[in-house]
């Protein structure tokens, strides 16, 4: 069986974790069995993630971060690991249940359209390129829950405007709480961004030199959350407004990587 | 052997009746064991609420033990007028199914209210110790919880709050993580703002400050709310550090306007903030609700959402009728099983 096999078996069983999701909403229930179902479907997910990107990794002998596909599946992967691993901490209701559909949508964006052609400038062998490329996806996949729970935050902040919320509203947290675990996010894949980007400083001198558009989208990304993290921390940046460019701020990450790969190319 | 039982409620019986039959809840469990003794019954349990008083009884002849309780009711309270008329009576399926239907909070006055399965319980654990229970009234009882548990689980019967405090408390706990943290301002006394400062404060609303041109009546109430009574005209001095504010003045124009919101809505750091109008005309200036992080809603609001709730309440009655009658059947089976 192939990598390929096994993300794809992930993506069937992100599909049902979000077919579930959307039959919650629209039948207003929050039974604990039900976030359980929703939590296992994602970690079986999960792992079969994890034994495709093994997988992968045993034929490049190396960590599989070599072309956009590999990467995208990556972040994917970061961002199940961030619902799994802080999810729980947070106990917000509902966090699993929108978690779902986004790594749906970016997993099959990937498994579709993405390259997954070996790239042309894949760097050196280093451990500092992989710490680099490692630590970079994990922000990413701070980055990506981040987004997730800005999207909550819209919603919920779009019903209680509305005047006239739906029944959604009462499965969802409170707005004050989301931009809360909102900004630990921001800041949590801030500091590895930082910590990855260092990384990418020393490989950029001591292995190879990265091609510039990979420094030019690193570095405009690092800017734009780092502007994104002083707006909400410092400027107070709340509601609408913080969820809004939270997740422009994500979309723009993922966008500007797939540009810089293609024009790598 | 046949299940009975005796009571009235707020449908059968007005409050003025309701008052004069309601058994004190430290007297229920001498109540329950006196009552085994006066009537030929070897099971008994007395419910008695604000709103319902109900004896449910296990007797070999049905008949003779309903009028027994009847005549109970009157000489233990020492009625003088008969109250028969608004007495209901029920037996056997029937009786398991009024049960049935009083923990699920589907012959409660509020439907689909909660506080009634802890006082249906709170009446069998009196029961119980008082030694009047047996397998029939345990397995009635524990089998009517465990219906309860299901249906509030599996149907919308309890979501969703039919009051206009409880709409106001449910709307704060979607903005505020965390209310104990919160603080109240409470501008103008009026019955709406008390009984809606009074649910926040049973939600564990941290602080709150009562504001209004009666010195007196601002002090009063702020003494029963535990809270603190500022005057009148130091409102805009306290409102930055506030979180929800429920305005009921009698001012012919609003009292907080856009204009004044802007700046300190930016000395407050952009904090959430819940505006609750209850004033009329109102104390809101429409155009606040256009802010960020600024909530506002009216009566007329909040009214539409509590009729919204209740509206989807009933929807959920025949859903609970079905469930409720299918554990019914199963329970009677049992009863006449046992009892044959």
């Amino acid at each position: 069986m192939t990598d390929r096999y096994f993300l794809w078996m992930a993506f069937v069983f992100y599909v049902g974790a979000s077919a579930l999701t959307l039959w919650r909403l629209r039948s207003e229930r929050s039974q604990s069995w039900l976030h359980h179902i929703n939590v296992i479907l994602i970690v079986v997910g999960f792992l079969m993630q994890l034994v495709g990107l093994i997988l992968r990794g045993q034929n490049l002998h190396r960590c599989p971060l070599t072309n956009p596909f590999e990467v995208t599946v990556f972040i994917v992967w970061a961002l199940v690991l961030f619902y799994l691993v802080i999810g729980p901490s947070y106990r917000v209701s509902f966090l699993g249940a929108f978690t779902a559909p986004v790594v749906t949508l970016i997993l099959l964006t990937g498994l579709l359209t993405a390259s997954d052609a070996p790239h042309a400038l894949v760097l050196k062998h280093s451990p500092w390129v992989e710490f680099h490329a490692g630590i970079g996806i994990l922000a990413c996949g701070a980055f990506a829950l981040a987004f997730v729970v800005a999207a909550m935050d819209l919603v919920q902040n779009r019903q209680l405007k509305s005047h006239h919320p739906s029944p959604t509203f009462r499965l969802l947290p409170a707005v004050e709480q989301l931009g809360v675990i909102g900004v630990r996010l921001l800041m949590l894949g801030f500091i590895l961004l930082t910590v990855g980007m260092i990384g990418g400083v020393i490989s950029d001198k001591l292995v190879e030199a990265w091609p510039w558009q990979k420094v030019a989208w690193a570095w405009t990304t690092w800017w734009v959350y780092a502007a994104l993290l002083a707006a909400r921390t410092i400027g107070n940046w709340r509601g609408q407004k913080a969820s809004v460019a939270t997740m422009a701020a994500f979309i723009f990450l993922l966008t500007a990587y797939w540009g810089t790969s293609w024009l790598a190319r | 052997m046949n299940l009975v039982i005796i009571g009235l409620n707020h449908c059968s019986a007005p409050v003025a009746v309701r008052e004069r039959v309601a058994f004190p809840r430290a007297q229920l469990g001498a109540a329950t064991c006196e009552l085994l003794s006066a009537a030929p019954v070897t099971e008994v349990a007395i419910l008695s609420t604000c709103n319902r008083v109900e004896i449910y009884a296990l007797a070999a002849a049905a008949g003779q033990a309903a009028l027994a309780l009847r005549r109970y009711l009157h000489s233990y309270h020492k009625l003088t007028e008969p109250i028969d008329v608004h007495l209901y009576e029920r037996h056997n399926r029937d009786c398991i199914a009024h049960l049935l239907n009083v923990v699920c909070g589907l012959d409660s006055m509020v439907l689909g209210e909660t506080e009634i399965l802890g006082q249906v319980k709170d009446a069998y654990a009196a029961a119980q110790t008082a030694g009047a229970t047996g397998a029939a009234l345990n397995r009635l009882f524990q089998k009517a919880f465990a219906a309860a548990k299901h249906i509030r689980s599996t149907t919308a019967i309890t979501r969703g709050s039919t009051s206009v405090a409880n709409v106001a408390v449910e709307l704060a706990e979607k903005i505020f993580r965390d209310l104990t943290q919160s603080t109240v301002m409470v501008i103008g006394t009026g019955a709406m703002s008390e009984a809606t400062a009074k649910a926040l404060r049973s939600r564990g609303a941290g602080s709150i400050l009562v504001c209004g041109r009666d010195r007196e009546r601002s002090g009063a109430l702020a003494g029963q709310l535990g809270g603190r009574a500022i005057h009148y005209d130091d409102w805009p001095v306290e409102f930055p550090k506030v979180d929800i504010v429920i305005s009921a003045t009698a001012s012919p124009h609003p009292i907080v306007t856009r204009e004044k919101l802007i700046p300190l809505m930016k000395e407050r750091h952009q904090r959430p903030l819940f505006l609750i109008d209850i004033g009329v005309p109102r104390d809101i200036e429409t155009a606040c609700d256009e802010l960020e992080n600024v909530y506002v809603y009216n009566m007329d609001d909040m009214q539409q959402i509590a009729k919204e709730n209740l509206a989807a309440r009933e929807r959920e009655i025949t859903i609970c009728r079905e469930l409720i009658a299918e554990r019914v059947a199963r329970l009677a089976e049992w009863l006449e099983e046992r009892y044959k």
